[in-house]
Order: C-alpha cells, then sequence, then structure tokens
C-alpha cells in the first residue's frame, strides 16, 4: 500500500486554536465587511479594485517570475503591467485580457528552487501558510517596490490599505465556496489544511500536471484485501 | 440565485449531479463517458420541473453509476482501512456514499448556466487510467480547470477522482477523514459517528 504523508503539522493544538480565533475575526469582522462590498459595489467595480490592487503587485511578480527562470512569463507580465497602466487607467481596467493574469511570490520561488514546505503553521488573521510561504511573504514584503517606496516617504499606511484592501476584495468573491466547505466538512480545520497544500503545489506548478509527485493508488482492488487477510490469518492460525 | 457559483462546489455538482441510466459506452471512450456524464447532468440541473427530491434521487443514481464509490471510499479512509473490522468497513461504505449525495443534494437547486467542454485526456503514468480533461465556463466568471481520473477495469469505465484546480476531491476528502480519526486516538467509529451526524443533519 502507497505510504501516507504524514500531516506535517506538528504544532496542531497551537495552529488549531489560531484557526478557532481566525475563524471568530472572520465571523464578527472579516466576512461581514465582505458582504457589505460585495453588496455595495456592483460588480464591474470589484472588480476594478481586484484589477488595480493585482496591478500594483505585477513589479513583485515579474521579479519572482524571472527569479523562477521563467522569461516568458516575466514579459507576459511586463506587457499586462504596461499596457493596464498606461491605458487601463493606472490598473483599473484589464487591456489584454487574453493574457490572464498569473500569480507569483516569493514562496513559489523558494519552492522552485527546491526549499521544503516546512510545517504547516495557520496565521493569525492571514491565515494557512507555511514556513516556507512565511519566509516567503516576509521577503516579498521587502522586495515589493511599491511598499519600499511607501516605507522611505513615510507613507507606511499604503502597504497596510493594500494588504486590507486585497483581503476584503478576495474574501468577497469566496463567500458561499467557504460556506459551502464548512457546511459539507466534518473536520473543517484538516480540509482548509489539505485544500490550501494543493491549492499551493498546483500554484507553485503553475497548474501543470504534478509529474513529481506520483499519484496516489486509489483504485485498490479488494480482492488483494482478502487475500492478505488470509494470508495472516494463516500465518497466526 | 444572484452570487457566483463556487468553482468547487459547481465542478462537484457537475461531477455528482446525477441520474438515470449510464448510456452504452465503447470500452476506452474515456473522454465519452465524462462527456455523457457531464450533459446528462447539466441536463438534470436545468429542468424546472424536477423536485427537489427527484433531483436528489437523479443525483445520487448518477453519483453511484459514475463513480467508483468503494474505491473511493475506500481510498479516502487511507491507512485505516486495515485496522477496520468487517462492520465498520460496511457501515463506513454506506455512511460514505450518503455523506457525499448529502453533502451535495442541498445545493441542486442553484444552477446558474455553467458549461463544460471536454478537452483531452493525459496519461496518470497509470494503467488503465487517464485524466480526461475538461473546462467549466460560468457566465462573467473565470473557467475552471477539472480532470477527471478515469479507470478502465474489465471493460468497465469508473470515475475515481475529480481534480479541481489541481485540489483532488480524494485526497481531500482522505486527508480530512485521517484527520479525524488520528486526532480521536485512532478509532475509526469516530468517523463513522461523524459522518451519521453529518447524514442525519441533513435528513
Amino acid at each position: 500500500m502507497a505510504a501516507f504523508e504524514e500531516a506535517n503539522d506538528p504544532i496542531e493544538p497551537v495552529n488549531r486554536a489560531i484557526f478557532a480565533f481566525n475563524q471568530g475575526v472572520d465571523k464578527a469582522v472579516i466576512k461581514p465587511v465582505a458582504q457589505v462590498y460585495r453588496g455595495i459595489l456592483p460588480e464591474a467595480v470589484r472588480d476594478s479594485v481586484r484589477n488595480f490592487m493585482r496591478n500594483l503587485r505585477a513589479p513583485l511578480i515579474f521579479a519572482n517570475d524571472l527569479l523562477q527562470g521563467e522569461p516568458d512569463r516575466a514579459m507576459e507580465t511586463f506587457g499586462r503591467f504596461a499596457a493596464n497602466t498606461l491605458w487601463g487607467l493606472g490598473g483599473l481596467f484589464e487591456i489584454v485580457p487574453d493574457k490572464p493574469h498569473h500569480e507569483e511570490d516569493l514562496g513559489q520561488t523558494l519552492a522552485v528552487w527546491g526549499a521544503g514546505e516546512g510545517p504547516y503553521l495557520v496565521l493569525p488573521i492571514i491565515g494557512p501558510s507555511s514556513v516556507r510561504h512565511t519566509f516567503g511573504r516576509v521577503g516579498d514584503y521587502f522586495m515589493d517596490p511599491i511598499n519600499y517606496w511607501a516605507n522611505h516617504q513615510g507613507e507606511d499606511w499604503i502597504p497596510i490599505t493594500r494588504t486590507v484592501v486585497t483581503g476584503i476584495d478576495s474574501r468577497s468573491r469566496v463567500i458561499e465556496t467557504l460556506d459551502e466547505i464548512e457546511r459539507t466538512s466534518i473536520d473543517f480545520y484538516a480540509a482548509i489544511r489539505s485544500l490550501y497544500r494543493q491549492q499551493r503545489a498546483d500554484l507553485i506548478r503553475n497548474g501543470a500536471p504534478g509529474e513529481d509527485s506520483p499519484l496516489p493508488d486509489i483504485s485498490i482492488d479488494f480482492e488483494d484485501d482478502e487475500n492478505q487477510e488470509k494470508t495472516s490469518a494463516l500465518k497466526e492460525g | 440565485m444572484t452570487h457566483r457559483f463556487s468553482p468547487l462546489f459547481a465542478a462537484l455538482l457537475l461531477t455528482v449531479v446525477a441520474f438515470t441510466p449510464a448510456p452504452s459506452h465503447a470500452a476506452g471512450d474515456a473522454k465519452g463517458f465524462v462527456k455523457s456524464l457531464a450533459d446528462q447532468a447539466l441536463s438534470v440541473l436545468a429542468d424546472n420541473s424536477l423536485s427537489n427530491g427527484d433531483r436528489e434521487k437523479a443525483f445520487r443514481s448518477l453519483f453511484v453509476g459514475h463513480f467508483d464509490v468503494r474505491a473511493l471510499s475506500r481510498f479516502a479512509l487511507g491507512r485505516y482501512w486495515r485496522r477496520a473490522n468487517k462492520n465498520q468497513r460496511s457501515e463506513y461504505q454506506r455512511l460514505f456514499a450518503d455523506f457525499i449525495v448529502a453533502s451535495y443534494a442541498a445545493r441542486l437547486n442553484e444552477y446558474s448556466g455553467e458549461t463544460i467542454t471536454i478537452k483531452s485526456t493525459r496519461e496518470t503514468g497509470r494503467k488503465g487510467e487517464v485524466f480526461v480533461q475538461s473546462m467549466i465556463d460560468r457566465p462573467g466568471g473565470q473557467s475552471i480547470r477539472v480532470d477527471w481520473r478515469v479507470r478502465d477495469k474489465n471493460d468497465k469505465l469508473a470515475i475515481i477522482d475529480v481534480v479541481v484546480e489541481g485540489v483532488s476531491m480524494a485526497i481531500t476528502q482522505r486527508d480530512e477523514f485521517s484527520s479525524v480519526i488520528a486526532n480521536a486516538g485512532g478509532q475509526v467509529d469516530s468517523l463513522i459517528d461523524r459522518l451519521r451526524e453529518k447524514v442525519d443533519a441533513s435528513q
């Protein structure tokens, strides 16, 4: 039988406590704000919010494309950034919709370079993460030219506002999805941990099939099972 | 419903929304198998004359008819399958199908115009198995990448996993189920109890 991945969650009790805290904050503040945001702003405006925030991330994504040795994707990011900034009113509108936005971050770059994921972490407010992803987040913050500029100008509100606005917009797009997962799961924490890891792995592979990770053996035959039981019964007998 | 369908849910729904007799198909025609499943699913979803109960029934028979439920349930139990005794196994397998149906049945009436395009097939690296790649398009939303893992065993096709944007339904279930059992000191009964609670709560 295939070896089963361990949960790689050595501080699970701590993570579960932070997860519970995050759920409380989400129910009390984040989700209601996201609902109001979605309720009062038309979709076109919310899409512009997302476009603008994504466009601000473009220099960082460009750098990570390059660091991952993906010049084609870097050029895509550069072309989108130039077009959306110049003709899309500073990034409010998507000018090149045939080249869809793609995400990159330093955590993904570290993974491409071969760094292990490290144990699972739940960060306060931010949510599911890993040791590698957390390092990447910190690095991204300092690599980001807009944050760098803002901090030098003494405009500390800019990075914070970016994080908050991006967070609310993202949350507003998964209200039903998360409700559904919570409703249908029997261990919400474990479900989110599994989904986070799989989505992250997919992002790192840029959506390509997972060639390096062998597929789990789902079609185990029951006959094998029964034979083994017979064998062990014989041995015991 | 005015909100957009959640991608994960939409995909699972399309996989699982179900119905009546599986059409006959040539062995090995995994693409055709998935396509016919999807078409039937969409026609059931779009059929306003069906009652909620009818849809749930159709949903169940589609799921049971197109998925290898035994293999899925066994895989989801992971290494605890070996520890489970005969009674636990049969009770667990019964609840597993009910759990899947109960999980999604409540949302069967919220279809909002999704369509599916079957792309190509891709080797899984395992004998007798392929991935059928597809895209689900939502009106006004981004398309969702869905891969169906289809197995051909003794000339009978069956779906053994659905991978939505890189997220495998089978792996997610296994991780979740293992966590429940591990946190209960390795007691398989703890999982069976939780599944029963979920199934009962939905009725």
